[in-house]
Formats: structure tokens, C-alpha cells, sequence
């Protein structure tokens, strides 16, 4: 009797699968002084990742970025600074659209958020933009790869400030192809982003003259890919192509140099992020090429303001992490030039301007699909880190142009 | 009818010294007690299943609850072992309160069950369901004797314990509590369905374990079979005693007594 | 053919971390009645111990094979001491629900403590490189997880089978009650089989770390398909739940092999069709009284 009630309980909790639930948190009231400010103040809201996968790339530290901003703001203009009273609000969306919807909803009518920042993953990304567009309020994602933001759901509240899957395709397929890895195949994880990264990539390798053999999708998320591995490995290919992100990815990359591809042909990782070399260890990724949108050694303006990071959060910062800061510290300029924080004049003047700071490198918010377009980087893991986090070396630098290529066309402003 | 509170009501004697229950084995009313019920009442959620019942059964004694099916027999047995917890009254093994043991501790002093479905263990050989429970007392049967008295349970010996016949699962789950060395046997029907040859040996094996002191508390259908085997027998109708008869007027009675129980 | 193989003998690999999990979930099914829904969890706590103990205090693959279950003993002496007995008379939702509970705060603790991005771990010195033969080939570390988990199992058998602590387990397992009106006081053996449950599901996190991304998420996925294995094999039976850890690693890896899409969901067809062509599982006993 209890064995079969059990047994049928189980089966069912079993495939009822688990929801693990948690609470965001939000900021407290404020009061502020005077201004030419709507509610006398500034209210970014910081909507990402605080408990999942994303936590490490961007998380609760992204708040110290754009806090870093927020200071160096107020040094830079003292009295004549036209926000003074600068409040920073943050929500974890558990990397959920319906999650990120009502709490984008929240920010914006509730909290007074004048603009919301972050926002990985791709489907609570688009989910944000629409919110920006009906309410008329100022987005800028950094953490979210889909090209769709500033292609088909592009709007004129929405920016997207660090990186795209296409561009992660030109830099890394591009590159390797045109480097002699004409032969691919690619594994996939079966979910919205790593379709669109397996069309974006199976794209740049035609353009280079490669070819693709197979593309394998695997089931999202999965922890065993030794069989997917030997699939990838049929046909002799030069390079496999892994599509996965986060926990898939290390045990990708874990199994895969335990299999007997290892060292015969090449892996290149689609979306990788210096928090996963750092989680997995330097020496397992040795060698594996990868586009990374700014790297905090990468040049004494970086490692300075990757050191002021490092004195507060004790560690080092992703490119993410100085996304946030760019696109805090660009905002507030924005707000100081216009004397309000009026949505519509403050796209007004960021549209099309030209910038060249800590994250951009001749950085431009490119007017017709409001993609910000900058230098990316393609980066080889070293086999050893002289220091913690010091774990890449960057082998070349992709011209803005050449990683953005042209404004997408399916974006349409109006 | 005759008055059921006449054998429960003789002498008031001390404690029995439960050592010296061989000695003890003359059977009958007046003995010294070793299982004492009074006042039972035991019930299933809402549905009360035993009111007051009164019984005891004293050492070398066979007494036997007859009654028809939902009488309340097997849960008397079941509330005397510690398995079934939701009853009222007092039980005394051996002039010690059992209220607060548990089933495992009444099984160590002494009480052995041997359950209607017989409680054999498919996951355990013969070998093991009967080495499974612990010696408890020094007159317990050392293997070799039960193996003597059951040749078949030693040529089975190493395979899975429900692949004996029913017959010869009844041999184990006896067997077990003779090893064990219980010095009070509940029996829930163990003719029930069996051969009458299998039955007629079940009948010697009580009789051989009573001539040792051994109280036997049986639940038992079987009218005819019982008083072959029982000094004395309570009738059990909706929970209640409603007879209690020394053999000869069971034996005299049997036929009323069928006809009276429906079997 | 030779991929044939291929992919048998890596699903055989994949096996061996559910077998072994699954095995301790059996065991405590059966001793207690405790669907234990923090298995995944103490899986996860395995691995990340180890990466802790490398990392911390340099203690390395093999001593970790030996330290990791014993802490997880101890961890699972607690947990029924503190939380899970004071539930074992109730209906055994109730422990389900508090053994959910309690892989909420497991995996959240380790999130606070140690991140989401995962730890590192490497393979062991010895058992990097491939086995090759003809064109079929296997990591040395998945042979070895492999033959590890299966001398586990067997020892497991062993002591179960051959002694008198196995007789009693096995007894317990079948007919709690029946067994406690035998003398035996299953009380006491509650305690140490709970805890050697979770030892077993540490154990296979310390196998799991050098081939898995060790995170405090890598349970929640692997707990939904340790109950698949459990279910299909007959919830409390022990050798059920072995082979049906092997045949889940065989079925997934074909899966992969044949239907990548389809992988996971062909694990759930063959649960949903063990459950209505027998319910109570391949090794499941038709009738419990």
C-alpha cells in the first residue's frame, strides 16, 4: 500500500520537476532635494541575474559598478551636477521572461525608475523592451545576446551596450575559419539562445568559406555530453563548435578534454565568459579561442579601473561589470547635457554619439538600430594564470565595424 | 450461556516467576497468568473493532479466540503485540505492564507472533527468516532441533523464503518463534487453508510446545480443530467476549456453537 | 557497429553515478519510507566538498573517495536525528515536502558560500587520457567511474546479502512492522541506514567532480531523473534500483545517439511505460500488505 501510493507520488513529482523559487529584493524610499529632476531624482534600476547562472558574470557586483558611476558623476560635476540625489534599485528576474516582465513593470511605475539597466537572458531581455516601449522609459541591456533587440524588437527607449551573438560568430567563427579551421561541427543547447547562436555561427563559417557538418542540439539544461562529443567527432572535423552557456559549458568542456577529440581538434566556444574559466580552471580551457567584449587586463585603463573594482567587491570584473559602469556613467552625462531626465531628450543625445571610455573603444550608439557598437576582442585562455583572474590573452583586436558589420535591417524605429 | 468471568476470577496469586513456567505447565484455569487483558477496547479511526475485552492465558496453556471474520480476533492479537496502538485497557505479561514497550520489546520478553499471512520474507532464505529474530529466552529451540523437527525447512534451507508451499511456510513462521524461544505464541489461523494432514501436524506441534510451558493464544476458525488442541475458549461476536468454555463444554456444545457462529 | 559500442559503453559510464544514487535512495526508501528529494542535493555536496577540500586544505581525489562519505555520513545522521524523524509517523508526503525543503536551503547555502559559477576540480594524475580500442573510445576517468560505482554496488550487494546487518536491513526494508514484532528494533537501525544513504549519493558526487560542472544547481536536474531510475525500478527495491540506473545511462545515451532532441524525454516515456505496464517497477513486489 504505501510502497504504491509512494511510488505513484514520486512518479509524478518526478515529472512535475522542481520550481525553485526566490524573492528578489527592491531599494528603499529616498528623499531628495530639488531639481530640474521628475520626482526630484534619479532612479536607475538594476534588473538582472542575482541567484542563478548569470549571479558571478553580473549579479549583485554590477550594482558597484554602476555605484562607481554614480560617484565618479558626482566628483566630476560637484554643485553643478544635475542629479543630486542618484538611487540605484535592484530585482532579480531568476532568469525568468515572466519574472523580468513584472518586475521591468514595477521598476518603471512603482520604483520611478528613470532607466533600467542589465537584463541578461535573451527572452526577459525582449520582455524589458517592450516594457520600455509602451511606458516610454529608458533601457539599456548589457548581459543579453539576442540580436532581436536591435533588430526586429528594437524600439527607441532600447539600447544594447556590450555585445550580440552575431558578433560573437564574426569574431570567433570568422576568425578561426579564415585562420585554416574550415571544417566544423556544432553542439547546440535546444533553447532560444543557443538556436540563434548556431545560425549566427553556421552563418560566419559559410561566409568564410567553411563548411558545417553536422549541428547537434542537446537537451537544456544536461550534465552528461559524452555521447554528444563522440556524435561532434564523427566526420573529422577541424573544429567543434560549442554553443552552451554556463554549467552546460563546463561540463562540456570537461568531458570534452577527457575524450579522445582532445588535442586532435580544435573546440571554440560560442558565448564564454571570463567566470567560467575562472570556475573551471585556467588550464582546462588552455588554448580555446573566444570573443570577449572587454578584458580588465587588457591595458592600463583597465587594469586602473579593474583595480578600484577589485578594492570593492574583492574580485575582478567582467566585461559585464563594466558594461554596467559605461552605460551608467554614458546615461548620467546624457542627463547632466539635457538638464532633465526627460526620455525622449535624453535619446536625443545619446543617439549617435561617439565614445570612448573605460568599456568603449571608439564606441559609437549607432542611431539606426541603437546597437553601440566598439571594439571587441578575440582571446586565446593562457595555459597558466600569473595572478586570479588573469587568465587571457588577447590576440586581436576587432575593429568596431568589423565585429558590428552593418545596422541590421530588420529594425525599423518608429 | 454460560458465566464468562468464572475462570478469570479464581485466585489472586503472586507474579509468576516466568523461569519457572516448565514446572507451571499444568494447564487450566487457576494457573498463574501469563498474559492478562482487561478492559480492552481498541478501535480503527472512528469504528471502535474490541469493547472491554477480558482474557488470559496462563503458561503450558492453549486458550483459542474463535469467532466469525471482523469478530475483532486479530486485532487482539495485534494490540498484544504492540502493533496496533489505538486501544484502551490494560495488558500484563507476566504481571508486567506492556502500555508503554514496543512491539519489539514485547517480541524480546517474550511474546512471539506468527501472523495470519504467515509473515514470511520473500527477500530473506529459509535460513534467514528464521535466524532474522533474536534468542530471547534460554529454552528457545537451537537450530539443530528445528531443523530436526522440520527436515524440509533444513533441505530448503538457502532458497527465498514465499517459495515454500503455504504448508510449509505455517512450518517456518512456527519455527521462527520456537528458535526465537517466545514463551507466549499468538497463532492467527494457522490451519487456515491448509491440507488436513499439514493441519494434523500443526496440531502435534502445539501440543509438543505446550508440554513445555509454552502459552499458545490461538485464533482459530476451525472449530473442530481447535478443540483438539485447546484447554480452554473464548467466543469473540462484534468485539465482545460473549462465551468463555472449558474444552469438554466446547466440545459438547460444538454443534450449537457452529450454528451460533455462522461457520 | 563500433559506434554501437561507443555509445554502450558511455552510457554504462553515465550509469554508474546513477546506480550509486540511486542505490542510497532505495536503501532509505525502504528502511524508513522517506522519498528523500535532498538526494540531488547531497550529490551536489559530495562534489563540492571535494573541490573544497582540494582547494582548502589540498586533501586530493583518492583521500576525498574516503573523507567525502563519511562527512556525508555524519551530515545524514543529523539530518534524521534533527529533522526527519520527528516526521516518520505522519503520512511520508510530510518528509518529502521536508526533504524539499531542506535541498532549497542545501543549494542555497552553497550558491551564498561558494558562488554559481561553479569550482574547479581536475581529473585525478593516472586517469587522464583515452583507452583506445579499434575505433571505439572511452576516457580512462569514465572507466574507472564506471568500474568504481559497479564495485560499490556489489560490495553494497555484499553486505546487504551476506550479513547479519543486511538480513536485518533487507527484513526492515520488506516489513517494517512484521520485523519489529520479531524483536528487532528498527529504531535503531534507522539512523545509520539514512546516513549511509546519503554517503552513497556523496560518494557519487566525489565521482561526479572531476567530469561534471560542479555547481549548486547540478542536482536540481539530476534528482528528477534519479527518481525516473527509482520509479522505473521498483521504489525500495535495491537491485531495481542498480539495473535501472544502468538502463537509464544506456537509454539516454542512445537517445543521444539516435534522437539528440529527444534525449531526456525518452527517459520519461520509459518511466511512463514501466508505471503502466507495472506499476510497482521492473524489481517492485507486486503486493505489499
Amino acid at each position: 500500500m504505501r510502497s504504491r501510493t509512494v511510488q505513484g507520488t514520486v512518479a509524478i513529482a518526478a515529472t512535475a520537476s522542481l520550481a525553485l523559487a526566490a524573492c528578489g529584493g527592491a531599494g528603499g524610499p529616498q528623499s531628495g532635494g530639488s531639481s530640474k529632476l521628475t520626482d526630484d531624482k534619479l532612479v536607475i534600476g538594476l534588473l538582472n541575474d542575482q541567484s542563478g547562472v548569470y549571479k558571478d558574470l553580473s549579479g549583485p557586483n554590477s550594482k558597484v559598478a554602476i555605484e562607481m558611476a554614480i560617484e565618479d558623476y558626482k566628483a566630476k560635476y560637484g554643485d553643478k551636477a544635475v542629479a543630486k540625489d542618484i538611487e540605484v534599485v535592484t530585482a532579480d528576474h531568476q532568469n525568468k521572461a515572466d519574472i523580468a516582465n513584472s518586475k521591468a513593470q514595477e521598476m518603471y511605475d512603482r520604483q520611478k525608475a528613470d532607466i533600467i539597466l542589465d537584463v541578461p537572458n535573451s527572452a526577459a531581455a525582449l520582455a524589458v523592451a517592450t516594457q520600455a516601449k509602451n511606458k516610454k522609459k529608458l533601457y539599456i541591456n548589457i548581459g543579453a545576446g539576442t540580436t532581436a533587440l536591435t533588430g526586429a524588437s528594437c524600439n527607441k527607449y532600447t539600447f544594447h551596450w556590450a555585445y550580440n551573438t552575431s558578433v560573437l560568430a564574426r569574431g570567433t567563427a570568422g576568425t578561426i575559419t579564415k585562420a585554416g579551421g574550415k571544417k566544423w561541427n556544432i553542439v547546440y543547447p535546444d533553447y532560444a539562445f543557443g538556436q540563434d547562436m548556431n545560425k549566427s555561427f553556421t552563418k560566419e563559417i559559410t561566409t568564410a568559406g567553411g563548411t558545417v557538418g553536422q549541428s547537434i542540439a542537446s537537451p537544456f539544461p544536461s550534465d552528461n555530453f559524452a555521447t554528444f562529443i563522440t556524435k561532434a567527432g564523427e566526420g573529422d572535423p577541424d573544429v567543434i563548435g560549442s554553443m552552451h552557456a554556463g554549467g552546460d559549458l563546463i561540463n562540456f568542456v570537461k568531458q570534452f578534454n577527457q575524450s579522445s577529440l582532445k588535442g586532435k581538434v580544435q573546440l571554440a566556444v560560442g558565448l564564454m565568459f571570463i567566470t567560467d574559466i575562472h570556475s573551471l580552471g585556467v588550464d582546462q580551457f588552455a588554448g580555446t579561442q573566444f570573443t570577449d567584449a572587454w578584458y580588465w587586463n587588457f591595458d592600463a585603463q583597465n587594469k586602473k579601473w579593474a583595480d578600484r573594482f577589485k578594492e570593492k567587491t574583492n574580485t575582478r570584473p567582467s566585461f559585464a561589470h563594466a558594461a554596467n559602469y559605461s552605460a551608467a556613467m554614458n546615461y548620467l552625462e546624457a542627463v547632466q547635457e539635457a538638464g532633465t531626465d526627460d526620455a525622449d531628450t535624453i535619446v536625443g543625445k545619446l543617439e549617435g554619439k561617439k565614445i570612448n571610455d573605460v568599456f568603449l573603444r571608439n564606441g559609437e550608439i549607432r542611431k539606426a538600430d541603437h546597437a553601440v557598437i566598439h571594439d571587441v576582442y578575440l582571446a586565446k585562455v593562457k595555459s597558466s594564470a600569473p595572478e586570479e583572474w588573469d587568465y587571457e590573452d588577447i590576440e586581436k583586436t576587432i575593429p568596431a565595424s568589423e565585429a558590428y558589420g552593418e545596422a541590421n535591417p530588420a529594425c525599423s524605429m518608429s | 450461556m454460560s458465566d464468562d468471568t468464572t475462570a478469570t476470577t479464581t485466585t489472586e496469586q503472586p507474579a509468576p516467576d516466568r523461569a519457572g513456567a516448565p514446572e507451571a505447565g499444568s494447564p487450566g484455569p487457576g494457573a498463574a497468568r501469563m498474559l492478562e487483558v482487561s478492559g480492552l477496547s481498541a478501535w480503527y479511526g472512528e469504528a471502535r473493532v474490541l469493547t472491554e475485552v477480558s482474557i488470559d492465558v496462563a503458561p503450558g496453556e492453549v486458550v483459542t479466540l474463535v469467532g466469525r471474520n471482523g469478530a475483532g480476533k486479530t486485532t487482539l492479537l495485534r494490540s498484544v503485540m504492540g502493533l496496533h496502538r489505538q486501544i484502551e485497557g490494560t495488558m500484563t505479561l507476566d504481571g508486567a505492564d506492556l502500555a508503554k514497550r514496543s512491539a519489539d520489546a514485547r517480541a524480546r520478553a517474550g511474546i512471539g507472533w506468527v501472523p495470519d499471512d504467515r509473515g514470511i520474507y520473500a527477500s530473506l532464505t529459509v535460513a534467514e527468516n528464521l535466524l532474522l529474530p533474536p534468542v530471547v529466552h534460554a529454552d528457545a529451540w537451537p537450530l539443530e532441533r528445528v531443523y530436526e523437527f522440520f527436515p524440509v525447512l533444513h533441505e530448503r534451507r538457502d532458497f527465498p523464503g514465499t517459495k515454500l508451499s503455504g504448508g510449509e511456510q505455517q512450518m517456518l513462521a512456527m519455527a521462527r518463534v520456537l528458535r526465537m524461544g517466545s514463551r507466549l505464541l499468538l497463532l492467527d489461523e494457522p490451519s487456515e487453508g491448509l491440507a488436513p494432514v499439514i493441519v494434523q501436524r500443526i496440531g502435534e506441534i502445539i501440543r509438543e510446545i505446550k508440554g513445555q510451558g509454552v502459552a499458545v493464544l490461538l485464533v482459530e476458525q476451525n472449530v473442530t480443530f481447535a478443540s483438539t488442541v485447546a484447554d480452554r475458549h473464548y467466543l469473540l461476536a462484534q468485539g465482545k467476549v460473549v462465551e468463555h468454555l472449558g474444552n469438554e463444554d466446547f466440545r459438547a456444545r460444538e454443534g450449537e456453537l457452529l450454528t451460533y457462529l455462522g461457520m | 557497429m563500433s559506434e554501437f559500442i561507443q555509445y554502450t559503453l558511455q552510457g554504462l559510464a553515465a550509469g554508474g553515478f546513477y546506480a550509486l544514487s540511486a542505490l542510497g535512495l532505495a536503501v532509505i526508501f525502504g528502511v524508513l519510507g522517506v522519498v528523500n528529494f535532498s538526494h540531488g542535493a547531497c550529490y551536489m555536496l559530495g562534489a563540492v566538498l571535494s573541490a573544497v577540500l582540494l582547494a582548502e586544505l589540498n586533501v586530493g581525489f583518492w583521500a576525498a573517495l574516503v573523507i567525502v562519505p563519511i562527512l556525508m555520513f555524519g551530515f545524514g545522521v543529523l539530518m534524521e536525528r534533527l529533522l526527519v524523524r520527528w516526521l516518520l509517523e505522519l503520512d511520508p508526503l510530510y518528509n518529502f515536502l521536508l526533504t524539499f525543503g531542506l535541498t532549497l536551503v542545501i543549494v542555497e547555502a552553497v550558491k551564498q558560500r561558494y558562488g554559481v559559477s561553479g569550482l574547479p576540480y581536475q581529473v585525478p594524475a593516472g586517469l587522464g587520457g583515452q583507452v583506445s580500442v579499434g575505433s571505439v573510445n572511452l576516457s580512462v576517468y569514465a572507466i574507472f567511474a564506471c568500474l568504481f560505482s559497479v564495485v560499490v554496488c556489489v560490495a553494497v550487494g555484499l553486505l546487504l546479502t551476506k550479513t547479519r546487518i543486511g538480513m536485518i536491513v533487507r527484513a526492515a526494508t520488506e516489513a517494517p512492522d512484521r520485523t519489529r514484532a520479531l524483536g528487532i528494533n528498527v529504531g535503531l537501525w534507522v539512523t545509520p541506514v539514512f546516513g549511509f544513504g546519503i554517503a552513497l549519493a556523496g560518494l557519487a558526487g566525489v565521482l561526479a567532480a572531476p567530469t561534471r560542472a560542479i555547481t549548486a544547481e547540478m542536482g536540481s536536474n539530476f534528482i528528477i531523473i534519479l527518481f525516473a531510475v527509482v520509479v522505473i525500478g521498483g521504489l525500495g527495491s535495491i537491485l531495481g534500483a542498480v539495473v535501472a540506473g544502468f538502463l537509464v545511462g544506456l537509454v539516454e545515451a542512445y537517445g543521444i545517439a539516435y534522437a539528440p532532441t529527444y534525449a531526456q524525454i525518452v527517459i520519461f516515456v520509459l518511466m511512463a511505460i514501466v508505471v503502466l505496464v507495472r506499476p510497482s517497477g521492473l524489481f517492485g513486489r507486486e503486493e505489499v500488505a
